[in-house]
């Protein structure tokens, strides 16, 4: 039993860190105890073992090729931080993708494909087929000015120009009557009201028809017979 | 190693020149402690290697960070130990029944002197394994005392901890070893 409490103090004594009072109560049994007698050199073998097997773990030189390594890891840091744009470039390239999307859209779309004719006919008046041209007006005024002569067939591809799809024949007056309006010898709004006064539906109202009267026989034979008044 | 040091002007990596500079001037023989640190605790030294130079890589990332530029040389050793912990646990435990047959070709053997069984392979494999079951607060100052001899001043310098502490947790590290490896040495007399 008491051997086990020397023990511990064998161990602090190897690693030099013995209490000095213990110190003769330690001798004294070692004086007693011959395997305690020993247990000094074991421990301070054991010390020494364990000291000397750890060194040799961290005992070492890296590889030669430990520091070019290392300078190609750190250069290669480098670009990364010379470069943040990097890490915006998924999101560059989602950004591209998706405009060239739209720009395939917006290519393909009616307006400037040529599918519908009227649009095209504004694009280029002279190409236009013998069913109609077409006339720019610059200004809305114009434009209201002229909705109701065309009825249907005006069309509007771009904000800035107006397009107004003119019936065949009609250009040239379409055209004095947009200069007319623009030099101000046709005021545009009387024009316009005018043409919805003249759009105006006619009302249907039923014919009055007035009672006949029957003259009498004397008058019978005075008047002739096709003077019926209504 | 010191060339590594020298070879950096070449490579400057922070953006600020200066900070760059001042880098290099500290980074003389960090590596070489970081290999080692590493070595301590991964035994391997393709890994340890490459914990080091995660480390120092590291160090210079964040060195603009560093409040007190003096205490430079116990950052990377640091990050080096805590990286090589990080990477054992990704690695898992290691196999413990080849652990057992270890231990049990050793105490077969006669027993030898403290020279002959440093330079066994098992043995060295045995005082690996007493070295990673240690808590990591005991392991980092034990592997720091054992490099190039430190005294506890430097150890406690790069480990960033009090004297004291660093003491008694050099003892407590020495003494849990001795327990575990005493009876590989039993019988042997010293030296």
């Amino acid at each position: 039993m008491s051997c086990e409490k020397y023990s511990g103090w064998m161990n602090d004594t190897a690693l030099g860190d013995l209490r000095a009072e213990r110190e003769p109560e330690l001798l004294a049994h070692a004086m007693e105890c011959a395997a305690c007698r020993e247990a000094p050199a074991h421990a301070r073998a054991v010390h020494e073992f364990v000291d000397r097997g750890v060194e040799s773990l961290v005992a070492g030189e890296p590889s030669p090729q430990f520091a070019t390594q290392l300078r190609r890891r750190i250069g290669l840091e480098a670009e990364q931080i010379r470069s943040p744009w990097t890490a915006w470039a998924p999101v560059t390239a989602c950004a591209l993708a998706l405009a060239v999307i739209l720009a395939i859209m917006v290519a393909r779309s009616p307006v400037h494909n040529g599918s519908n004719p009227n649009v095209a006919f504004a694009v280029n008046p002279i190409s236009a087929p013998p069913e109609a041209v077409s006339a720019s007006a610059e200004s809305p005024r114009n434009v209201k000015g002229m909705e109701g002569k065309r009825g249907g067939h005006t069309r509007a591809a771009t904000t800035t120009l107006e397009e107004i799809i003119v019936p065949k024949g009609q250009l040239s007056a379409a055209a004095q009557l947009i200069s007319a309006i623009n030099s101000g010898r046709v005021d545009g709004n009387q024009f316009l009201a005018a043409q919805q006064e003249y759009e105006k539906r006619l009302e249907v109202k039923p014919i009055e028809i007035a009672p006949r009267e029957i003259p009498a026989l004397d008058d019978v034979t005075d008047k002739p017979t096709g003077s019926l008044q209504f | 190693m010191d060339a590594l040091a020298a070879s950096y002007p070449g490579s400057a990596v922070s953006q600020d020149e200066s900070l760059a500079r001042e880098f290099e001037q500290r980074l003389a023989d960090c590596p070489k402690l970081a290999y080692r640190v590493a070595l301590g605790v991964l035994h391997i030294t393709a890994e340890a290697e490459d914990v080091a130079q995660e480390a120092m890589l590291r160090a210079d990332r964040n060195f603009h960070r560093l409040r007190d530029r003096e205490r430079f040389r116990g950052w990377p050793v640091r990050a080096t130990f805590r990286l090589a912990l990080d990477r054992i646990r990704a690695k898992g435990r290691r196999d413990r029944h080849e652990h057992e047959a270890t231990r049990a070709t050793l105490n077969a053997q006669p027993a030898a002197n403290v020279e002959n069984l440093i330079a066994s392979r098992e043995v060295e494999r045995e005082v690996a394994q007493a070295l990673d079951a240690l808590p990591a607060k005991l392991r980092i100052v034990m592997v720091l005392a054992a490099i190039e001899g430190y005294n506890t001043r430097e150890v406690a310098k790069l480990a960033g901890l009090p004297e004291g502490t660093v003491k008694s947790r050099l003892f407590l590290a020495r003494k849990k070893l001795a327990e575990s490896l005493q009876c590989l040495v039993k019988n042997t007399p010293a030296g």
